[in-house]
Protein backbone atom coordinates (compact mmCIF):
# COMPACT_ATOMS: atom_id res chain seq x y z
CA UNK A 1 0.00 0.00 0.00
CA UNK A 2 1.10 3.55 -0.65
CA UNK A 3 -1.62 5.47 1.85
CA UNK A 4 -1.35 6.25 5.79
CA UNK A 5 -4.40 4.37 7.24
CA UNK A 6 -5.50 3.78 10.50
CA UNK A 7 -8.72 1.83 12.05
CA UNK A 8 -10.78 3.15 15.06
CA UNK A 9 -12.66 0.24 17.15
CA UNK A 10 -15.32 0.32 19.82
CA UNK A 11 -16.13 -2.44 21.98
CA UNK A 12 -18.55 -3.84 23.37
CA UNK A 13 -19.22 -4.93 27.42
CA UNK A 14 -21.18 -6.99 29.38
CA UNK A 15 -20.95 -8.66 32.58
CA UNK A 16 -21.82 -12.26 32.57
CA UNK A 17 -25.24 -12.82 34.90
CA UNK A 18 -26.06 -9.33 35.52
CA UNK A 19 -29.67 -7.59 34.45
CA UNK A 20 -27.80 -4.05 34.53
CA UNK A 21 -25.02 -3.15 33.47
CA UNK A 22 -22.76 0.17 34.40
CA UNK A 23 -21.27 0.27 30.67
CA UNK A 24 -19.16 3.51 31.42
CA UNK A 25 -17.96 2.10 34.75
CA UNK A 26 -17.03 -1.15 33.18
CA UNK A 27 -15.40 0.73 30.04
CA UNK A 28 -13.49 2.77 32.25
CA UNK A 29 -11.87 0.11 34.45
CA UNK A 30 -11.25 -2.09 31.49
CA UNK A 31 -9.53 1.11 30.14
CA UNK A 32 -7.47 1.73 32.94
CA UNK A 33 -6.23 -1.72 34.14
CA UNK A 34 -3.97 -1.46 31.34
CA UNK A 35 -1.73 1.39 32.75
CA UNK A 36 -1.27 -1.62 36.23
CA UNK A 37 1.92 -3.13 34.67
CA UNK A 38 2.93 -0.59 31.87
CA UNK A 39 4.86 2.15 33.39
CA UNK A 40 5.65 4.58 30.03
CA UNK A 41 1.85 4.27 29.58
CA UNK A 42 0.83 5.39 33.25
CA UNK A 43 3.36 8.41 32.89
CA UNK A 44 1.31 9.24 29.40
CA UNK A 45 -2.47 8.58 30.99
CA UNK A 46 -4.64 11.71 30.66
CA UNK A 47 -2.63 13.99 28.66
CA UNK A 48 -4.88 13.67 25.16
CA UNK A 49 -5.42 17.35 24.05
CA UNK A 50 -9.12 17.57 23.11
CA UNK A 51 -8.56 21.37 21.86
CA UNK A 52 -6.82 20.08 18.60
CA UNK A 53 -10.73 18.63 18.13
CA UNK A 54 -13.37 19.69 15.80
CA UNK A 55 -15.93 17.06 15.02
CA UNK A 56 -18.18 20.00 14.08
CA UNK A 57 -15.57 20.99 11.48
CA UNK A 58 -17.63 19.62 7.55
CA UNK A 59 -15.02 19.07 4.86
CA UNK A 60 -17.74 21.11 2.24
CA UNK A 61 -16.57 23.37 3.79
CA UNK A 62 -18.54 25.02 6.35
CA UNK A 63 -18.77 24.11 10.29
CA UNK A 64 -22.29 22.90 12.01
CA UNK A 65 -23.37 24.79 15.21
CA UNK A 66 -24.31 21.13 16.19
CA UNK A 67 -24.15 17.56 15.36
CA UNK A 68 -27.42 15.52 16.03
CA UNK A 69 -25.47 13.63 18.37
CA UNK A 70 -24.91 16.52 20.32
CA UNK A 71 -27.98 16.00 22.79
CA UNK A 72 -26.96 12.86 23.13
CA UNK A 73 -23.92 13.77 24.47
CA UNK A 74 -25.45 16.45 26.73
CA UNK A 75 -27.55 13.62 28.37
CA UNK A 76 -24.83 11.40 29.20
CA UNK A 77 -22.72 14.31 30.47
CA UNK A 78 -25.71 15.23 32.96
CA UNK A 79 -25.92 11.98 33.60
CA UNK A 80 -21.81 10.96 33.87
CA UNK A 81 -21.58 14.28 36.40
CA UNK A 82 -23.04 12.46 39.18
CA UNK A 83 -19.77 9.76 38.53
CA UNK A 84 -17.28 12.28 40.75
CA UNK A 85 -14.88 12.42 38.21
CA UNK A 86 -13.56 15.17 35.72
CA UNK A 87 -14.47 14.58 32.10
CA UNK A 88 -10.56 13.43 31.69
CA UNK A 89 -10.65 11.02 33.73
CA UNK A 90 -14.19 9.46 32.43
CA UNK A 91 -11.95 9.72 29.02
CA UNK A 92 -8.94 7.89 30.73
CA UNK A 93 -7.38 8.40 27.82
CA UNK A 94 -3.97 6.26 27.00
CA UNK A 95 -1.10 6.64 24.01
CA UNK A 96 0.55 3.66 24.31
CA UNK A 97 4.13 2.49 23.07
CA UNK A 98 3.16 1.38 20.18
CA UNK A 99 1.81 4.36 18.61
CA UNK A 100 -1.59 3.65 19.44
CA UNK A 101 -4.97 5.65 21.40
CA UNK A 102 -7.09 3.55 23.75
CA UNK A 103 -9.38 5.15 26.02
CA UNK A 104 -13.76 5.32 26.93
CA UNK A 105 -15.42 6.31 23.81
CA UNK A 106 -19.08 6.90 24.75
CA UNK A 107 -19.24 3.95 27.17
CA UNK A 108 -17.15 1.60 24.75
CA UNK A 109 -13.01 0.88 25.07
CA UNK A 110 -12.03 2.28 22.03
CA UNK A 111 -8.69 1.22 20.36
CA UNK A 112 -6.92 3.47 17.54
CA UNK A 113 -4.53 1.79 15.74
CA UNK A 114 -1.25 4.21 14.90
CA UNK A 115 -1.21 5.31 11.65
CA UNK A 116 0.26 2.52 9.52
CA UNK A 117 1.62 2.32 5.79
CA UNK A 118 1.31 -1.41 5.26
CA UNK A 119 -1.62 -3.80 5.12
CA UNK A 120 0.31 -6.29 7.25
CA UNK A 121 1.09 -3.38 9.83
CA UNK A 122 -2.64 -1.88 9.75
CA UNK A 123 -4.13 -5.53 10.49
CA UNK A 124 -1.22 -6.57 13.06
CA UNK A 125 -1.94 -3.27 14.76
CA UNK A 126 -6.08 -4.44 14.59
CA UNK A 127 -5.44 -7.63 15.95
CA UNK A 128 -2.86 -6.07 18.47
CA UNK A 129 -6.06 -3.87 19.98
CA UNK A 130 -7.71 -7.11 20.05
CA UNK A 131 -4.98 -8.50 22.70
CA UNK A 132 -4.65 -5.71 24.36
CA UNK A 133 -8.36 -5.64 25.28
CA UNK A 134 -8.48 -9.52 26.13
CA UNK A 135 -5.22 -8.92 28.71
CA UNK A 136 -7.41 -5.86 30.59
CA UNK A 137 -10.41 -8.00 30.74
CA UNK A 138 -8.36 -10.83 32.22
CA UNK A 139 -7.00 -7.98 34.77
CA UNK A 140 -10.46 -6.47 35.39
CA UNK A 141 -11.40 -10.12 36.25
CA UNK A 142 -9.27 -10.82 38.65
CA UNK A 143 -9.86 -8.03 40.89
CA UNK A 144 -13.68 -7.75 40.13
CA UNK A 145 -16.51 -8.65 43.41
CA UNK A 146 -19.23 -9.13 40.57
CA UNK A 147 -19.56 -10.77 37.33
CA UNK A 148 -17.23 -12.31 34.99
CA UNK A 149 -16.69 -9.43 32.31
CA UNK A 150 -16.50 -9.87 28.92
CA UNK A 151 -15.87 -7.97 25.71
CA UNK A 152 -16.99 -8.48 21.92
CA UNK A 153 -15.35 -6.46 19.01
CA UNK A 154 -19.08 -6.45 17.38
CA UNK A 155 -21.12 -3.19 16.12
CA UNK A 156 -24.79 -4.03 17.94
CA UNK A 157 -26.41 -5.04 20.56
CA UNK A 158 -29.21 -6.63 18.36
CA UNK A 159 -31.75 -3.92 19.78
CA UNK A 160 -31.09 -0.55 17.61
CA UNK A 161 -27.49 0.20 19.68
CA UNK A 162 -24.63 0.50 17.06
CA UNK A 163 -20.89 1.12 17.54
CA UNK A 164 -18.68 1.75 15.13
CA UNK A 165 -15.35 0.50 13.56
CA UNK A 166 -14.17 3.21 11.11
CA UNK A 167 -11.32 3.08 8.98
CA UNK A 168 -9.66 6.10 7.78
CA UNK A 169 -7.43 6.82 5.33
CA UNK A 170 -5.37 10.25 4.30
CA UNK A 171 -5.73 11.26 0.98
CA UNK A 172 -5.00 13.82 -1.61
CA UNK A 173 -7.15 17.16 -0.41
CA UNK A 174 -7.17 18.76 -3.87
CA UNK A 175 -10.31 15.98 -5.03
CA UNK A 176 -13.47 18.16 -5.55
CA UNK A 177 -15.50 15.96 -2.46
CA UNK A 178 -18.79 15.69 -5.05
CA UNK A 179 -15.90 13.34 -7.20
CA UNK A 180 -15.00 11.36 -3.98
CA UNK A 181 -18.95 10.92 -2.86
CA UNK A 182 -20.04 9.85 -6.46
CA UNK A 183 -16.29 7.76 -7.22
CA UNK A 184 -17.27 6.34 -3.41
CA UNK A 185 -20.74 5.69 -2.98
CA UNK A 186 -21.37 2.37 -4.96
CA UNK A 187 -18.19 1.13 -3.95
CA UNK A 188 -19.05 1.35 -0.11
CA UNK A 189 -22.42 0.04 -0.36
CA UNK A 190 -20.89 -3.11 -1.69
CA UNK A 191 -17.94 -3.50 -0.01
CA UNK A 192 -19.81 -5.63 2.35
CA UNK A 193 -19.87 -8.50 0.58
CA UNK A 194 -16.17 -9.08 1.46
CA UNK A 195 -15.98 -7.03 4.73
CA UNK A 196 -19.25 -7.56 6.10
CA UNK A 197 -18.92 -9.18 9.66
CA UNK A 198 -22.86 -11.17 9.70
CA UNK A 199 -25.53 -10.62 11.71
CA UNK A 200 -29.04 -12.48 12.85
CA UNK A 201 -31.60 -10.47 12.46
CA UNK A 202 -33.13 -6.93 11.87
CA UNK A 203 -32.93 -3.32 13.67
CA UNK A 204 -34.86 -0.27 13.55
CA UNK A 205 -37.59 -1.54 11.64
CA UNK A 206 -41.34 -1.93 12.82
CA UNK A 207 -42.38 -5.18 11.33
CA UNK A 208 -39.30 -6.42 10.15
CA UNK A 209 -39.05 -10.24 9.04
CA UNK A 210 -37.60 -12.52 11.50
CA UNK A 211 -34.95 -15.19 11.25
CA UNK A 212 -33.01 -13.24 8.59
CA UNK A 213 -28.62 -13.50 8.50
CA UNK A 214 -27.69 -10.10 7.10
CA UNK A 215 -23.84 -9.83 5.48
CA UNK A 216 -23.50 -6.42 7.22
CA UNK A 217 -23.74 -5.22 11.21
CA UNK A 218 -23.98 -2.05 10.37
CA UNK A 219 -26.23 -2.12 7.39
CA UNK A 220 -29.71 -1.33 9.36
CA UNK A 221 -28.16 2.05 10.76
CA UNK A 222 -27.94 4.10 8.27
CA UNK A 223 -30.28 6.17 6.59
CA UNK A 224 -28.69 9.65 4.47
CA UNK A 225 -26.16 9.64 1.41
CA UNK A 226 -23.51 12.36 2.96
CA UNK A 227 -24.03 13.91 6.27
CA UNK A 228 -20.99 15.24 9.52
CA UNK A 229 -23.12 13.32 11.94
CA UNK A 230 -21.85 9.57 13.37
CA UNK A 231 -24.26 8.50 15.92
CA UNK A 232 -27.87 9.22 14.71
CA UNK A 233 -28.84 9.65 10.55
CA UNK A 234 -25.53 8.11 9.78
CA UNK A 235 -24.43 8.67 6.05
CA UNK A 236 -22.59 6.01 3.67
CA UNK A 237 -19.92 8.69 3.15
CA UNK A 238 -19.25 10.72 6.38
CA UNK A 239 -17.97 14.64 6.10
CA UNK A 240 -16.06 15.11 9.30
CA UNK A 241 -13.33 17.47 8.62
CA UNK A 242 -10.25 16.28 11.10
CA UNK A 243 -7.03 15.50 8.97
CA UNK A 244 -5.10 15.44 11.74
CA UNK A 245 -2.36 16.79 9.28
CA UNK A 246 -1.62 19.42 7.05
CA UNK A 247 -5.37 20.76 6.06
CA UNK A 248 -4.18 22.11 2.71
CA UNK A 249 -2.62 19.09 1.48
CA UNK A 250 -4.94 16.52 3.28
CA UNK A 251 -7.92 15.36 4.04
CA UNK A 252 -8.90 12.13 6.21
CA UNK A 253 -11.45 10.03 4.82
CA UNK A 254 -13.56 8.98 7.82
CA UNK A 255 -15.36 5.67 6.61
CA UNK A 256 -17.87 4.64 9.16
CA UNK A 257 -19.97 2.02 7.01
CA UNK A 258 -17.83 -0.76 7.78
CA UNK A 259 -17.82 -3.77 10.30
CA UNK A 260 -15.56 -4.63 12.72
CA UNK A 261 -13.81 -7.34 11.64
CA UNK A 262 -12.22 -10.81 13.33
CA UNK A 263 -11.20 -12.29 10.03
CA UNK A 264 -7.67 -11.05 8.87
CA UNK A 265 -8.47 -11.56 5.36
CA UNK A 266 -11.73 -9.32 5.43
CA UNK A 267 -9.89 -6.80 7.54
CA UNK A 268 -6.96 -6.82 4.71
CA UNK A 269 -9.34 -6.85 2.03
CA UNK A 270 -11.81 -3.79 3.60
CA UNK A 271 -8.82 -1.93 3.71
CA UNK A 272 -6.83 -2.86 0.99
CA UNK A 273 -9.44 -2.60 -1.73
CA UNK A 274 -10.43 1.14 -0.27
CA UNK A 275 -7.28 2.30 -0.47
CA UNK A 276 -6.56 1.17 -4.25
CA UNK A 277 -10.37 2.90 -4.69
CA UNK A 278 -8.86 5.85 -3.19
CA UNK A 279 -5.76 5.63 -5.80
CA UNK A 280 -7.94 5.33 -8.36
CA UNK A 281 -10.01 8.51 -7.41
CA UNK A 282 -6.69 10.41 -6.73
CA UNK A 283 -5.00 9.99 -10.14
CA UNK A 284 -8.29 10.44 -11.99
CA UNK A 285 -9.28 6.64 -12.86
CA UNK A 286 -11.86 5.83 -10.58
CA UNK A 287 -15.36 4.55 -12.59
CA UNK A 288 -17.79 7.05 -12.00
CA UNK A 289 -20.57 5.56 -14.51
CA UNK A 290 -22.20 3.20 -11.70
CA UNK A 291 -24.80 5.74 -9.90
CA UNK A 292 -27.13 3.82 -7.63
CA UNK A 293 -31.04 5.37 -7.70
CA UNK A 294 -31.66 4.48 -4.02
CA UNK A 295 -27.98 3.73 -2.00
CA UNK A 296 -29.77 3.52 1.45
CA UNK A 297 -32.15 1.10 -0.20
CA UNK A 298 -29.34 -0.93 -2.13
CA UNK A 299 -27.15 -1.26 1.38
CA UNK A 300 -30.03 -2.74 2.62
CA UNK A 301 -31.08 -5.13 0.26
CA UNK A 302 -27.48 -6.57 -0.63
CA UNK A 303 -27.13 -7.35 3.11
CA UNK A 304 -30.16 -9.28 3.41
CA UNK A 305 -29.55 -11.41 0.49
CA UNK A 306 -26.38 -13.42 1.81
CA UNK A 307 -26.81 -15.71 -1.35
CA UNK A 308 -26.11 -12.97 -3.47
CA UNK A 309 -28.68 -12.77 -6.23
CA UNK A 310 -30.64 -9.45 -5.79
CA UNK A 311 -30.07 -6.75 -7.87
CA UNK A 312 -30.09 -2.86 -7.20
CA UNK A 313 -30.92 0.01 -9.23
CA UNK A 314 -29.03 2.40 -11.23
CA UNK A 315 -30.16 6.00 -12.52
CA UNK A 316 -31.84 5.37 -15.75
CA UNK A 317 -33.53 1.94 -14.39
CA UNK A 318 -30.60 -0.66 -15.39
CA UNK A 319 -30.28 -3.31 -12.38
CA UNK A 320 -26.99 -4.78 -11.13
CA UNK A 321 -25.80 -6.96 -8.57
CA UNK A 322 -23.21 -6.10 -6.26
CA UNK A 323 -20.62 -8.67 -7.08
CA UNK A 324 -20.58 -7.10 -10.91
CA UNK A 325 -20.51 -3.74 -8.90
CA UNK A 326 -17.19 -4.61 -6.84
CA UNK A 327 -15.70 -6.36 -10.14
CA UNK A 328 -16.15 -3.02 -11.86
CA UNK A 329 -13.55 -1.24 -9.49
CA UNK A 330 -11.64 -4.40 -9.31
CA UNK A 331 -10.85 -4.28 -13.04
CA UNK A 332 -9.94 -0.22 -13.17
CA UNK A 333 -7.09 -1.22 -10.14
CA UNK A 334 -6.20 -4.40 -12.32
CA UNK A 335 -5.92 -2.27 -15.26
CA UNK A 336 -4.03 0.49 -13.75
CA UNK A 337 -2.35 -0.79 -10.20
CA UNK A 338 -1.22 -3.78 -10.90
CA UNK A 339 2.30 -4.54 -10.57
CA UNK A 340 3.01 -1.41 -8.51
CA UNK A 341 4.20 -3.10 -4.80
CA UNK A 342 3.42 -6.87 -3.44
CA UNK A 343 0.81 -5.47 -1.40
CA UNK A 344 -1.53 -4.64 -4.38
CA UNK A 345 -0.85 -7.54 -5.92
CA UNK A 346 -2.52 -9.67 -2.89
CA UNK A 347 -5.27 -7.26 -2.65
CA UNK A 348 -6.39 -7.44 -6.18
CA UNK A 349 -5.62 -11.41 -6.53
CA UNK A 350 -7.35 -12.12 -3.62
CA UNK A 351 -10.63 -9.54 -4.18
CA UNK A 352 -10.79 -11.61 -7.82
CA UNK A 353 -10.60 -14.87 -6.09
CA UNK A 354 -13.44 -13.60 -3.80
CA UNK A 355 -16.03 -12.30 -5.75
CA UNK A 356 -15.34 -15.03 -8.18
CA UNK A 357 -15.90 -17.71 -5.23
CA UNK A 358 -18.78 -15.37 -4.15
CA UNK A 359 -20.86 -15.62 -7.75
CA UNK A 360 -20.59 -19.23 -7.94
CA UNK A 361 -21.01 -19.80 -3.94
CA UNK A 362 -20.44 -17.41 -1.19
CA UNK A 363 -19.62 -20.55 0.96
CA UNK A 364 -16.61 -21.49 -0.81
CA UNK A 365 -15.59 -18.12 1.18
CA UNK A 366 -16.15 -19.95 4.57
CA UNK A 367 -12.20 -19.80 5.17
CA UNK A 368 -12.36 -16.18 4.31
CA UNK A 369 -15.03 -13.84 4.90
CA UNK A 370 -16.66 -13.01 8.36
CA UNK A 371 -20.08 -12.59 7.48
CA UNK A 372 -19.86 -16.32 5.32
CA UNK A 373 -17.96 -18.35 8.49
CA UNK A 374 -20.31 -17.29 10.52
CA UNK A 375 -22.94 -18.24 8.73
CA UNK A 376 -21.44 -21.40 8.09
CA UNK A 377 -21.13 -22.09 11.53
CA UNK A 378 -24.40 -21.17 12.59
CA UNK A 379 -25.86 -23.51 9.18
CA UNK A 380 -24.01 -26.43 11.44
CA UNK A 381 -25.43 -25.58 14.73
CA UNK A 382 -29.32 -24.85 13.24
CA UNK A 383 -28.73 -28.51 11.56
CA UNK A 384 -27.26 -30.29 14.52
CA UNK A 385 -29.58 -28.91 16.85
CA UNK A 386 -32.75 -29.15 14.49
CA UNK A 387 -33.59 -25.34 14.82
CA UNK A 388 -35.03 -22.61 13.16
CA UNK A 389 -33.45 -19.38 12.07
CA UNK A 390 -35.61 -17.49 14.40
CA UNK A 391 -34.44 -19.06 17.22
CA UNK A 392 -33.09 -16.81 19.71
CA UNK A 393 -30.05 -18.70 20.76
CA UNK A 394 -28.28 -17.54 17.21
CA UNK A 395 -28.19 -13.89 18.76
CA UNK A 396 -26.16 -15.27 21.11
CA UNK A 397 -24.14 -17.20 19.21
CA UNK A 398 -23.22 -14.18 16.69
CA UNK A 399 -22.32 -12.60 19.69
CA UNK A 400 -19.76 -14.98 20.89
CA UNK A 401 -18.45 -14.94 17.53
CA UNK A 402 -16.57 -11.49 18.34
CA UNK A 403 -15.82 -12.56 22.00
CA UNK A 404 -12.12 -11.20 22.17
CA UNK A 405 -11.32 -14.19 24.60
CA UNK A 406 -9.71 -16.98 22.65
CA UNK A 407 -10.27 -19.56 25.27
CA UNK A 408 -13.92 -18.61 24.95
CA UNK A 409 -14.96 -16.57 21.12
CA UNK A 410 -16.30 -19.40 18.61
CA UNK A 411 -13.97 -16.88 15.79
CA UNK A 412 -11.46 -18.17 18.14
CA UNK A 413 -12.39 -21.68 17.96
CA UNK A 414 -12.57 -21.76 14.19
CA UNK A 415 -9.07 -20.34 14.21
CA UNK A 416 -7.77 -23.02 16.31
CA UNK A 417 -9.68 -26.01 14.27
CA UNK A 418 -7.57 -24.56 11.25
CA UNK A 419 -10.94 -23.68 9.55
CA UNK A 420 -10.21 -19.61 9.03
CA UNK A 421 -6.93 -18.52 6.89
CA UNK A 422 -4.41 -16.47 8.56
CA UNK A 423 -2.94 -13.00 6.82
CA UNK A 424 -0.33 -12.59 9.15
CA UNK A 425 1.21 -14.58 12.16
CA UNK A 426 1.20 -14.58 15.93
CA UNK A 427 4.96 -12.93 15.65
CA UNK A 428 3.41 -9.68 14.05
CA UNK A 429 0.53 -9.35 16.48
CA UNK A 430 3.37 -9.68 19.71
CA UNK A 431 5.63 -7.52 17.81
CA UNK A 432 2.50 -4.62 17.21
CA UNK A 433 1.71 -4.88 20.88
CA UNK A 434 4.32 -2.90 21.99
CA UNK A 435 6.04 -1.38 18.42
CA UNK A 436 5.02 1.57 16.32
CA UNK A 437 5.04 0.89 12.87
CA UNK A 438 8.63 2.28 11.62
CA UNK A 439 7.74 4.41 8.70
CA UNK A 440 4.89 6.17 9.90
CA UNK A 441 4.76 9.24 12.41
CA UNK A 442 3.64 6.52 14.91
CA UNK A 443 7.09 5.75 15.61
CA UNK A 444 7.90 9.19 16.95
CA UNK A 445 4.56 9.35 18.99
CA UNK A 446 5.46 5.61 20.69
CA UNK A 447 9.24 6.31 21.20
CA UNK A 448 8.48 9.27 23.09
CA UNK A 449 6.26 7.94 25.35
CA UNK A 450 8.65 5.23 25.68
CA UNK A 451 11.67 7.43 26.59
CA UNK A 452 10.10 10.92 27.46
CA UNK A 453 6.16 10.06 29.07
CA UNK A 454 6.82 12.06 31.91
CA UNK A 455 7.99 15.55 30.22
CA UNK A 456 4.87 15.08 28.17
CA UNK A 457 2.27 17.55 28.79
CA UNK A 458 -0.06 16.64 26.20
CA UNK A 459 -0.52 14.69 23.10
CA UNK A 460 -2.42 14.14 20.13
CA UNK A 461 -2.32 12.86 16.32
CA UNK A 462 -0.81 15.40 15.00
CA UNK A 463 1.71 17.18 17.76
CA UNK A 464 3.43 16.86 20.88
CA UNK A 465 4.24 19.09 23.83
CA UNK A 466 6.74 18.66 26.41
CA UNK A 467 7.15 20.85 29.62
CA UNK A 468 10.51 21.49 31.70
CA UNK A 469 10.75 24.57 33.88
CA UNK A 470 7.49 25.96 33.37
CA UNK A 471 8.03 26.00 29.89
CA UNK A 472 6.16 24.16 26.95
CA UNK A 473 7.72 23.06 23.78
CA UNK A 474 5.14 21.67 20.60
CA UNK A 475 6.37 19.41 18.07
CA UNK A 476 4.10 19.63 15.48
CA UNK A 477 3.80 16.20 13.23
CA UNK A 478 1.41 17.72 10.59
CA UNK A 479 3.72 17.26 7.49
CA UNK A 480 5.31 13.98 8.38
CA UNK A 481 4.18 11.22 5.73
CA UNK A 482 7.12 11.14 2.98
CA UNK A 483 9.52 8.43 3.75
CA UNK A 484 12.36 10.88 4.72
CA UNK A 485 10.68 13.07 6.57
CA UNK A 486 9.38 9.98 9.10
CA UNK A 487 13.54 8.66 8.72
CA UNK A 488 14.85 12.15 10.04
CA UNK A 489 12.04 12.55 12.90
CA UNK A 490 13.02 8.56 13.81
CA UNK A 491 16.40 9.40 13.86
CA UNK A 492 15.86 12.07 16.08
CA UNK A 493 13.90 10.67 18.55
CA UNK A 494 16.17 7.37 18.58
CA UNK A 495 19.21 9.12 19.38
CA UNK A 496 17.94 11.66 22.02
CA UNK A 497 19.07 11.23 25.27
CA UNK A 498 17.05 13.70 27.00
CA UNK A 499 13.96 16.02 25.65
CA UNK A 500 16.11 19.43 25.57
CA UNK A 501 18.13 17.48 23.17
CA UNK A 502 15.76 16.24 20.96
CA UNK A 503 14.16 19.42 20.91
CA UNK A 504 17.37 20.93 19.73
CA UNK A 505 17.46 18.07 17.10
CA UNK A 506 14.46 18.49 15.35
CA UNK A 507 15.21 22.21 15.35
CA UNK A 508 17.75 21.50 13.32
CA UNK A 509 15.93 19.20 11.02
CA UNK A 510 13.47 22.26 10.57
CA UNK A 511 15.95 24.90 9.25
CA UNK B 1 -26.29 -36.18 14.08
CA UNK B 2 -25.93 -34.99 10.28
CA UNK B 3 -22.47 -34.06 9.06
CA UNK B 4 -23.11 -30.08 8.28
CA UNK B 5 -20.13 -30.17 6.09
CA UNK B 6 -21.81 -32.66 4.19
CA UNK B 7 -24.58 -29.84 2.79
CA UNK B 8 -21.29 -27.75 1.05
CA UNK B 9 -20.53 -27.67 -1.95
CA UNK B 10 -16.90 -29.20 -3.32
CA UNK B 11 -14.35 -26.76 -2.77
CA UNK B 12 -12.44 -24.94 -6.26
CA UNK B 13 -9.07 -25.98 -5.51
CA UNK B 14 -7.13 -23.11 -6.62
CA UNK B 15 -3.74 -22.04 -4.92
CA UNK B 16 -3.84 -18.64 -2.45
CA UNK B 17 -2.04 -15.68 -2.92
CA UNK B 18 -0.03 -16.11 0.21
CA UNK B 19 0.36 -12.65 1.91
CA UNK B 20 3.29 -10.62 0.11
CA UNK B 21 6.20 -10.98 2.34
CA UNK B 22 5.64 -14.63 3.06
CA UNK B 23 8.28 -17.11 1.29
CA UNK B 24 7.07 -17.75 -1.83
CA UNK B 25 6.39 -22.16 -2.60
CA UNK B 26 7.30 -24.67 -4.93
CA UNK B 27 4.85 -24.77 -7.81
CA UNK B 28 4.49 -28.67 -6.56
CA UNK B 29 3.93 -27.74 -3.11
CA UNK B 30 1.66 -24.94 -3.28
CA UNK B 31 0.88 -22.91 -0.15
CA UNK B 32 -1.09 -24.69 2.79
CA UNK B 33 -4.83 -24.40 2.69
CA UNK B 34 -6.82 -24.63 5.98
CA UNK B 35 -8.21 -27.53 6.37
CA UNK B 36 -12.08 -26.30 6.08
CA UNK B 37 -13.35 -29.73 4.62
CA UNK B 38 -12.25 -32.07 7.71
CA UNK B 39 -15.79 -33.15 9.03
CA UNK B 40 -14.65 -32.30 12.48
CA UNK B 41 -16.97 -29.74 13.85
CA UNK B 42 -17.86 -31.89 16.92
CA UNK B 43 -15.70 -29.35 19.26
CA UNK B 44 -17.10 -26.32 17.51
CA UNK B 45 -20.62 -27.61 18.25
CA UNK B 46 -19.54 -28.46 22.01
CA UNK B 47 -18.23 -24.83 22.56
CA UNK B 48 -21.82 -24.04 20.61
CA UNK B 49 -23.66 -25.04 22.73
CA UNK B 50 -22.05 -24.35 26.01
CA UNK B 51 -22.89 -20.42 25.10
CA UNK B 52 -26.16 -19.23 26.96
CA UNK B 53 -29.03 -19.17 24.82
CA UNK B 54 -29.93 -15.91 26.26
CA UNK B 55 -27.06 -13.96 26.39
CA UNK B 56 -27.78 -12.04 23.05
CA UNK B 57 -30.96 -10.90 25.11
CA UNK B 58 -29.16 -9.35 28.15
CA UNK B 59 -26.69 -7.52 26.06
CA UNK B 60 -27.45 -3.93 26.27
CA UNK B 61 -25.74 -1.02 24.83
CA UNK B 62 -24.90 2.48 24.55
CA UNK B 63 -25.28 3.82 21.00
CA UNK B 64 -21.81 4.68 19.87
CA UNK B 65 -20.39 6.37 17.16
Amino acid sequence: MQRTLGIETEYGITVDGADSVDVVAESISLVRSYTQVEPPVKDSALKWDYELEDPHQDVRGFRVDELMQDFDEAKYFVQDQNRKLSFQEIKSDLVLSNGARYYNDHAHPEYATPECKSLRDIIAQDKAGERIIEECVRRRNLHTTGGVVKVYKNNTDFVGHSYGCHDNYLMDRDIPFDVVIRGLTPFLVTRQIVAGAGKVGIENEEGAPGGVYQISQRADFFSVLVSIDTMNRRPIINTRDEPHADSDKYRRLHVIIGDANMSEISAALKIGTTSLVLDLLEQRLCPLTIELADPIAALKTISRDPNLKSTVRLYGGRSIGAVDIQRQYLVAAQQHLRGRDEETDWVLATWEQVLADLERDPMLCRDRLDWVAKQWMLDAFVEAEKLGWDEPWLQSLDLEYHNVRRDEGLYAELMRADKIQRFIKDDDVRRAIRQPPRDTRAYFRGRCIEKFARQMTSVQWDEIAFGENDHESVVRLLNVFDDEEVARYNAAIDKAPDVATLLRNLEMIRR
Amino acid sequence: MPDPNAQFPERIHRPNSPAPWEKKETDEGGPRRPDVDAPDTKELLKKMRRVDPNQAKRYRQRTGE
